[in-house]
């Protein structure tokens, strides 16, 4: 330990999260923070909801969901005029900077796995009551699997996020690999069955969509947990740059 | 016995900057300008820097930061010898300038010959009471250079390289203290230009001047480090941003991190380096 009280010898974690000696800039970080937050919840609850009412034929639900759609994508906007102003009344640097970059990233990922949910959402009003044989059947338990492990990604990320935590952050991009083996193992099971029953092909390609879809929301979550790591000066491209 | 800096006889090649850089980042290996070693100073008992260790890149902008007190002035002062104007203070260790090798801190050394070659720049504009002309030609009398065409000629080199030849040209004989506040910061950077120094010193030197002055002193620093090592003290952290290619972080006398800016503002590898520029000092 040196004089200056630190050891010089250790990098150190970089915490944006710990509180400055102003309380106004405090106060700006963390209402962009709580405002990730709240975006982070709707949108979890979006792709739970769409995801459901494709399962369960259930188009008020869907209906619910493309209601909520604008709601998300103004969660987004504020986020980045939000951070804009902060950056240009603030001049951040080093983890705040990072912070407020963050942040504006994990509102576009999170804006997008909104829109995913809305594309399932809109297939969701377009299916008629269950027929017995249709595609969306045929791979309900691929479909409930990569809903579940997909708001389970992002539920991690968000909180990840909020707590500026690398291990949960992390955690989420070990999964990620489970959701893509999930995805393959629906498009093979897919494949057999419009082989098998091809009257259904319209929604056939809509259920392959509404998969590519979830298998997207994964990816969105993975790169929120990115950020986070980015937020404490982990960037995992920045070595081969 | 006063020893002039002249070439030695040893070591001959400069060091590379690598040593103080992340190596990821040492795209090209820079020549030291100047290199501080174990230096420590005192000004009576008071302790005022601690073994610091620290390679100016040549021509390129150093910029030191840290919070009042925590000796980046006394540092910078330790370049041209200004501490031997005070007296009971005292130098260890070593300020060694290249490419001659020689200790500006030593003992042997002409601290009248180190300002020769290391020009300084103060917060305040200090002009001489003296015409716009006698401010630059002052230190080249100094030197002994008495031809009046000669002299002319290095005026305006030294005016037109502290971009201010256009606003003073038609004003040479009138007195240095009718110029603004930032033309007279460009005059004495011109003084300090006439003698060609090698080694530029800047002590917060737009802290007394408005955003337009100021962004004439930053263009200008731009400009000369084409041709001069520049070190910069600076209590605006944005200003160490826009102007320089190094920063050195000081706190109570030690010097904390070095690295190239653009890592020091945007991922500092030390949290003393953070929590200052991020503004979380208690």
């Amino acid at each position: 330990m040196s004089a200056v009280g630190y050891d010089l010898d250790l990098d150190h974690r970089s915490d944006p999260t710990e509180p400055h000696t102003s309380s106004n800039v405090d106060q700006t970080l963390t209402g962009l923070r709580l405002h990730a937050l709240e975006m982070g919840a709707l949108v979890i609850e979006q792709v739970s909801n769409a995801s459901r009412a494709l399962l369960e034929r259930n188009a008020t639900l869907a209906q619910s969901v493309l209601a909520r759609e604008a709601l998300v994508d103004e969660y987004d906007r504020q986020l980045d005029r939000d951070s804009l102003t902060y950056i240009a009344l603030q001049q951040p640097v080093a983890n705040d900077l990072r912070l407020s970059r963050a942040i504006v990233r994990i509102g576009r990922e999170l804006e997008r796995a909104g829109d995913e949910a809305k594309k399932i959402a809109r297939f969701a009003l377009t299916l008629e009551q269950a027929s017995g044989n249709d595609p969306v059947l045929a791979v309900a338990r691929h479909l409930r699997h990569m809903a579940e492990l997909s708001v389970s990604m992002l539920r991690g990320a968000v909180r990840a996020a909020d707590e500026v935590n690398p291990a949960l952050a992390e955690a989420v991009l070990t999964r990620d690999a489970e959701l893509d083996a999930e995805f393959a193992a629906a498009l093979r099971q897919i494949m057999s069955y419009v082989l098998q029953d091809h009257r259904f092909l319209r929604p056939t390609i809509d259920t392959i969509f509404a998969l590519k879809g979830l298998e997207r929301i994964g990816d969105h979550a993975t790169n929120v947990a990115e950020q986070v790591l980015y937020m404490i000066g982990r960037d995992r491209h920045a070595d081969a740059a | 016995m006063n020893t002039t800096i002249s070439p030695a006889a040893t070591k001959p090649e400069a060091p590379a900057l690598a040593v103080v850089m992340d190596e990821r980042r040492a795209t090209r290996a820079t020549p030291a300008k100047a290199v501080a070693e174990k230096l420590d100073f005192w000004y009576g008992t008071n302790h005022a820097l601690k073994d610091i260790n620290l390679t100016i890149p040549e021509n390129q902008v150093t910029a030191l930061i840290g919070p009042s007190g925590c000796g980046k002035s006394t540092f910078l002062r330790c370049f041209n010898r200004m501490h031997d104007l005070q007296a009971d203070t005292r130098y260890a260790g070593s300020i060694t300038l290249h490419p001659e090798n020689v200790n500006l801190v030593g003992k042997g050394v002409d601290p009248i010959e180190v300002r020769m070659r290391i020009g300084m720049v103060f917060q305040k504009p200090n002009p001489f009471p003296k015409t716009v002309f006698e401010n630059v030609a002052y230190g080249l009398r100094l030197r002994g250079v008495g031809n009046r065409t000669e002299l002319a000629e290095r005026v305006e080199k030294a005016l037109r390289g502290a971009a201010i030849w256009d606003e003073v040209k038609d004003r040479l004989a009138d007195s240095a203290l009718a110029l603004s506040g930032g033309q007279m910061q460009r005059l004495c950077i011109a003084r300090a230009l006439a003698t060609e120094p090698e080694l530029l010193l800047f002590d917060e030197p737009t802290s007394a001047l408005d955003p337009i002055a100021t962004a004439k002193i930053e263009e200008l620093i731009t400009e000369l480090r084409q041709r001069i090592t520049i070190l910069i003290v600076t209590h605006n952290m944005q200003q160490a941003a826009r102007v320089s290619d190094y920063t050195a972080f000081m706190y109570l006398g030690e010097l904390v991190e070095v690295d190239a800016t653009s890592k020091i503002f945007t991922n500092p590898s030390k949290k003393a380096t953070e929590d200052y520029i991020t503004g979380r000092y208690g």
